[in-house]
């Protein structure tokens, strides 16, 4: 009997949630980093995350099998086939386009409020939080692309995680086998599920969108 | 509070300067009025009067303390919090208009600010809109938002950079009343293309900025 759909999204979403949290984190970490760095500094930083936006997902899969498996580098910490083997993969998968969906908003929006914290006399403290609070809808649009971008991909959950049921196996995995097996009708129900989650994602997005654009 | 530049010269390339040795002291309250023609530098010179660039030549003297060359960032920015500039297009920020009028107030007096807030929008009539989206609101209330930011914060020096551009005839009216007003005790800079009948009136200096071809 395969799993329930419910308890494979559930698992999908937490998954999926966290690596989205830890990119958008690392993202918003250095993207701030690099808007006091250097021309040059700036320009080689963004054109690698632009680059990596396309880089396919089961070489990330790959990579992380590479580094987790029981001979890799990271093998003592016993991580092959299990959730947090995803969340690093799908972290990795994400940070790239966290980080190119923000970046320059953050930068456009942090020549305005340097202006006014500079005219105004006030603190850096004032800036940084000035910033977040000016980029807030953009910096919540670029977490939910980054869950988008994680719980759409298949390659790292299936190398890193296995599809293991009940313990690895999400929603876009659990589609590749139920596929594989010719279980279609259940392989498009799950198809359906990943959909709507998505259009759930898509829709605040767009209000979001309108509301910075058209405020 | 005193402020003096000696000797300023100011170029955004290396090779063209926009000022070149400029000699000025503010030591008396009243309003000082900056005249030029378009590119004549004179957004430059309130901005580095503002201690907001560095000129590329010069000192810049703060009650005898040359500004740029302290190492102290917390004397600095409580010279730098006397010193405010408010900018010739409206420089706004996503939210209502009592947010962007009490941008900085709010930091500096997290107590006291809405009495003083709710004074000024009645003052100058924008009350209704204070729950408004300022991308909602015309230029000139913008700009209006942008100096009762400024004019809240009580600074020692205010620089007002074309502040009667985009404004009505009541509302130009009210900010000459305020400027008198304030050019008792503070230092008022101001950067204008047209010199109101009132400001010629109180002015203690006129300083008029050539257009430098190279």
């Amino acid at each position: 009997m395969a799993e329930s759909i419910f308890d494979l999204t559930l698992r999908s979403i937490y998954i999926s949630s966290t690596a989205a949290a830890i990119s958008f984190l690392l993202a918003l970490i250095i993207a701030l980093k690099l808007l006091d760095s250097s021309d040059k500094t700036r320009s080689i930083v963004i054109g690698v995350f632009e680059a990596l936006v396309g880089v396919p997902t089961t070489v990330v899969g790959l990579l992380i099998y590479m580094l987790l498996s029981p001979r890799g580098p990271l093998g003592a910490l016993r991580l092959l086939y299990t959730p947090i083997a995803i969340i690093i993969g799908e972290t990795l998968v994400a940070l790239p386009i966290a980080f190119t969906s923000m970046f320059r908003h953050l930068q456009s929006a942090r020549y305005n409020v340097r202006e006014l914290i500079l005219a105004l006399g006030l603190t850096r403290s004032d800036e940084r939080s000035l910033l977040l609070r000016e980029t807030a809808p953009i910096l919540l649009s670029s977490y939910f692309i980054s869950f988008a971008r994680a719980i759409g991909e298949l390659g790292v959950a299936l190398i890193a995680g296995g599809g293991i049921e009940g313990y690895t196996s999400v929603l876009t995995t659990a589609i590749a086998l139920q596929t594989s097996i010719g279980n279609y009708e259940y392989a498009i129900q799950l198809g359906c599920v990943l959909i709507s989650i998505t259009m759930l994602i898509i829709i605040p997005l767009r209000l979001l969108g309108e509301r910075v654009y058209g405020a | 509070m005193e402020l003096k530049l000696i000797d300023v010269w100011h170029s955004y390339n290396g090779v063209n300067y926009v000022l070149r040795g400029v000699n000025i002291a503010f030591s008396k309250p009243g309003v000082y009025v900056v005249i030029g023609p378009n590119g004549s530098g004179k957004t430059t010179l309130l901005k580095i009067i503002a201690l907001m660039i560095k000129p590329t030549k010069g000192t810049v003297l703060v009650d005898g303390v040359d500004y740029w060359s302290l190492r102290d960032e917390g004397l600095k920015n409580n010279l730098k919090k006397n010193v405010v500039y408010v900018h010739d297009k409206p420089l706004v920020f996503r939210g209502s208009v009592e947010y962007n009028i009490s941008l900085g107030i709010k930091s500096r007096n997290p107590w006291e600010w809405s009495k003083v807030v709710e004074y000024y929008m009645s003052r100058y009539d924008i009350l209704n809109i204070r729950s408004e989206s300022v991308f909602k609101i015309s230029t000139g209330q913008a700009k209006i938002v942008t100096i009762l930011r400024a004019l809240l914060l009580g600074p020692k020096i205010l620089l007002l950079d074309e502040p009667f551009t985009f404004l009505d005839k009541d509302r130009t009216r009210l900010l000459l009343e305020d400027i008198v007003e304030l050019s008792k005790e503070k230092v008022i800079i101001i950067a204008t293309h047209y010199m109101y009948r009132e400001l010629d009136e109180v002015k203690n200096q006129v300083i008029e900025l050539p257009l430098l071809t190279q």
